[in-house]
């Protein structure tokens, strides 16, 4: 049924550009299917792992730089910009991820954490490859057996197949067997390892998965914006991921799809200044955790719950 | 290379300030996780509101730097008992994503009223030193920085003394070692909780006000220093107060010579590769955690 419902609403998203001719919809239509596939890849950390990683954000940048540079200095194609992004990531969340999740998740939180203030800077820092604070304009549009996306409608395309594939495999990872070892891991890591499971290649590989996946995402995402800068990794990425995984609910999947979608749309409503937008994002981040710990999908789950025992008396 | 002894020892002067004041920073990280077992986001924001506390105060003194810094950390101390009782209060000792979560809510909060209120225009602090400096030799340090280094050292010593001697910091102590024991001889966590937030505070503010001179005061500030604290209490071993103070001026020297003789990405770098080599080589950090020791 879910699975129905989630095909159809792809496919009504596939058509959007046949629907509008607004660039400006379409526009917020990109931004929600890659915010929707950053957040769903946090979930596979944070939701599924219980690992909360604040180096989405570090991927989503190195991701997009990886990508611009790959096209730009170095005559590649956009689409192998992605999948070095994606090989990029892969590889220094093995190298952050191995020594760090050997201690606890205290010392995880604060190293990624550490990790993403780190590529803003060496990002603005290191001039001779980034370019500094001045970035990288006029990314080309990408293309593909001598067909350009050269528009924002074209362009919305390549955005709409991306993110469905990651969504499609990222459900199929964490409704298989191993989607359920990670809840298993993050609820009880102890008697994971009393099975005969050890956790450490588990999390390490949904480490790197997620982290390939936010790369990718935020390839795809820098040449939607066609510039990148130090202020793609501005903190409110990571922000508006966490909003969308916190608000959905931590380890539901669809929850968070079916945030990602609605919160993107939301910067979009409160188009009040730059610093109001963030005030309120913080408020809501801090409410949430204190109203809804769950989730959405987690406060239905409970309530669903309780009409049941209700149901019972 | 030749190597300049005058540019060198100048380096390790200015390094060691430095170094003293990303562990007033990193000390009072450690206090509220010995304590709480939390790691407290807005705590850079809380030295940024020291700073400007100092920018709107120093006028007002007539530029007296004493009496500034006293109301910068007087303010920061209220706001941090403001944090723990409308949030941190509310928090169990085991919800560690959480309490990351609320503060950087909070952390955003902050930052942006300010930048919306005060903009994100850099100050320059003006005191009553000025751009006054002692000279030893041909070196040359400003009276702000010898003054921020002093005072961190003596907070260093009031720490030590209030953590060794007095009950108050002998039950911030005992709750780090062992909750449960702590609460068998009647200390009451809560109030612990709140006077090591209450201090780990004014030691921030005590670091934003004696920063304020040395650096522009933005509301971007705190960020970009609590993320070097971050990894320090990491280096440290979490909650062990004096392997922060040590992790942090070795930081503050490396960082400096580093950034001497090197581009300054590197020096950016330094603090995230000797955080990662450390936790390849001693998981629990330099100086290994047993409870909170102060000697």
């Amino acid at each position: 049924m879910k699975l129905v419902v989630a095909l159809a609403a792809a496919l009504l998203l596939a058509a959007l550009p046949l629907l509008t001719t607004s660039n400006y919809i379409m526009g917020v239509g990109i931004s929600a299917l890659i915010f929707t596939v950053a957040a769903a890849a946090l979930n596979l950390i944070y939701g599924y792992t219980g690992l909360l990683s604040f180096a989405q954000l570090a991927f989503w940048g190195i991701g997009g730089y990886a990508t611009a540079l790959t096209v730009v200095t170095f005559g590649g194609t956009f689409w192998w910009g992605l999948v070095w992004a994606a090989l990029i990531n892969a590889v220094v969340a093995l190298v952050v991820g191995y020594p760090t999740l050997r201690t606890n998740r205290h010392a995880f939180v604060i190293v990624t954490l550490t990790f993403s203030l780190l590529a803003t800077l060496i990002a603005r820092d290191w001039v001779d490859l980034t370019r500094g604070a001045l970035g990288i304009p006029n990314l080309p549009r990408p293309t593909a057996f001598g067909f350009e996306f050269g528009t924002t409608g074209r362009f919305y395309w390549v955005a709409w197949a991306f993110s469905v594939a990651m969504l499609a495999f990222l459900y199929a990872l964490c409704t298989s067997r191993i989607g359920r070892t990670l809840i298993a891991i993050k609820q009880n890591e102890p008697l994971v390892r009393a099975q005969g499971i050890s956790p450490m290649p588990y999390k390490l590989a949904s480490f790197a998965l997620s982290a390939a996946i936010t790369g990718a995402a935020g390839g795809v995402y820098c040449f939607h914006l066609g510039i990148i800068d130090p202020l793609f990794l501005d903190f409110y990425y990571m922000q508006t991921f966490l909003i969308i995984v916190i608000i959905g609910g931590t380890g539901s999947f669809w929850g968070v799809v079916v945030a990602g979608v609605a919160l993107s749309a939301l910067p979009e409503v409160l188009r009040f200044s730059a610093d109001f937008r963030m005030i309120i994002y913080g408020l809501i981040l801090v409410v949430a955790m204190f109203v809804m710990p769950s989730g959405v999908a987690g406060w239905l789950r409970e309530r669903r719950r309780g009409r049941r025992r209700g149901g019972a008396q | 290379m030749t190597v300049d002894a005058v540019y060198l020892l100048q380096l390790t002067l200015n390094g060691i300030t430095l170094g003293l004041l990303y562990a007033l920073i990193a000390v009072g990280l450690s206090l509220i996780f010995g304590v709480m077992e939390i790691i407290n986001f807005a705590h850079g924001e809380l030295l940024m509101l020291g700073a400007f506390a100092m920018v709107f105060a120093l006028p007002v003194m007539g530029l007296l730097y004493w009496p500034a810094m006293a109301v910068a950390i007087l303010a920061t101390m209220f706001a941090g008992l403001l944090i723990y009782d409308v949030l941190l209060a509310r928090l169990k000792t085991d919800e560690f994503e959480r309490s990351i979560l609320i503060t950087l809510g909070l952390s955003i909060i902050i930052i942006h009223t300010m930048q919306y209120i005060f903009t994100a225009t850099p100050r320059l602090v003006d005191t009553q030193y000025g751009f006054d400096g002692v000279d030893i030799g041909s070196i040359r340090i400003t009276w702000t920085r010898v003054i921020g280094a002093g005072a961190a050292l003596v907070a260093f010593g009031g720490l030590y003394a209030v953590l060794r001697y007095t009950q108050f910091g002998r039950a911030m102590r005992a709750i780090a070692q062992n909750r449960e024991a702590a609460l068998m001889v009647g200390i009451r966590p809560r109030v612990v909780a709140r006077n090591a937030v209450v201090l780990a505070a004014g030691l921030c503010g005590l670091a934003g006000a004696a920063i304020s001179p040395i650096q522009l005061v933005t509301p971007y500030m705190g960020q970009f220093l609590i993320f070097k604290a971050f990894a320090l209490v990491i280096i440290g071993g979490l909650g062990n107060i004096p392997g922060a103070i040590v992790a942090a001026v070795a930081l503050g020297l490396i960082e400096n010579w580093i950034g001497g003789f090197f581009e300054i990405a590197w020096q950016e770098a330094a603090v995230f590769v000797i955080m990662i080599v450390v936790l390849f080589l001693r998981p629990d950090g330099l100086f290994k955690r047993g409870g909170m020791r102060v000697g």
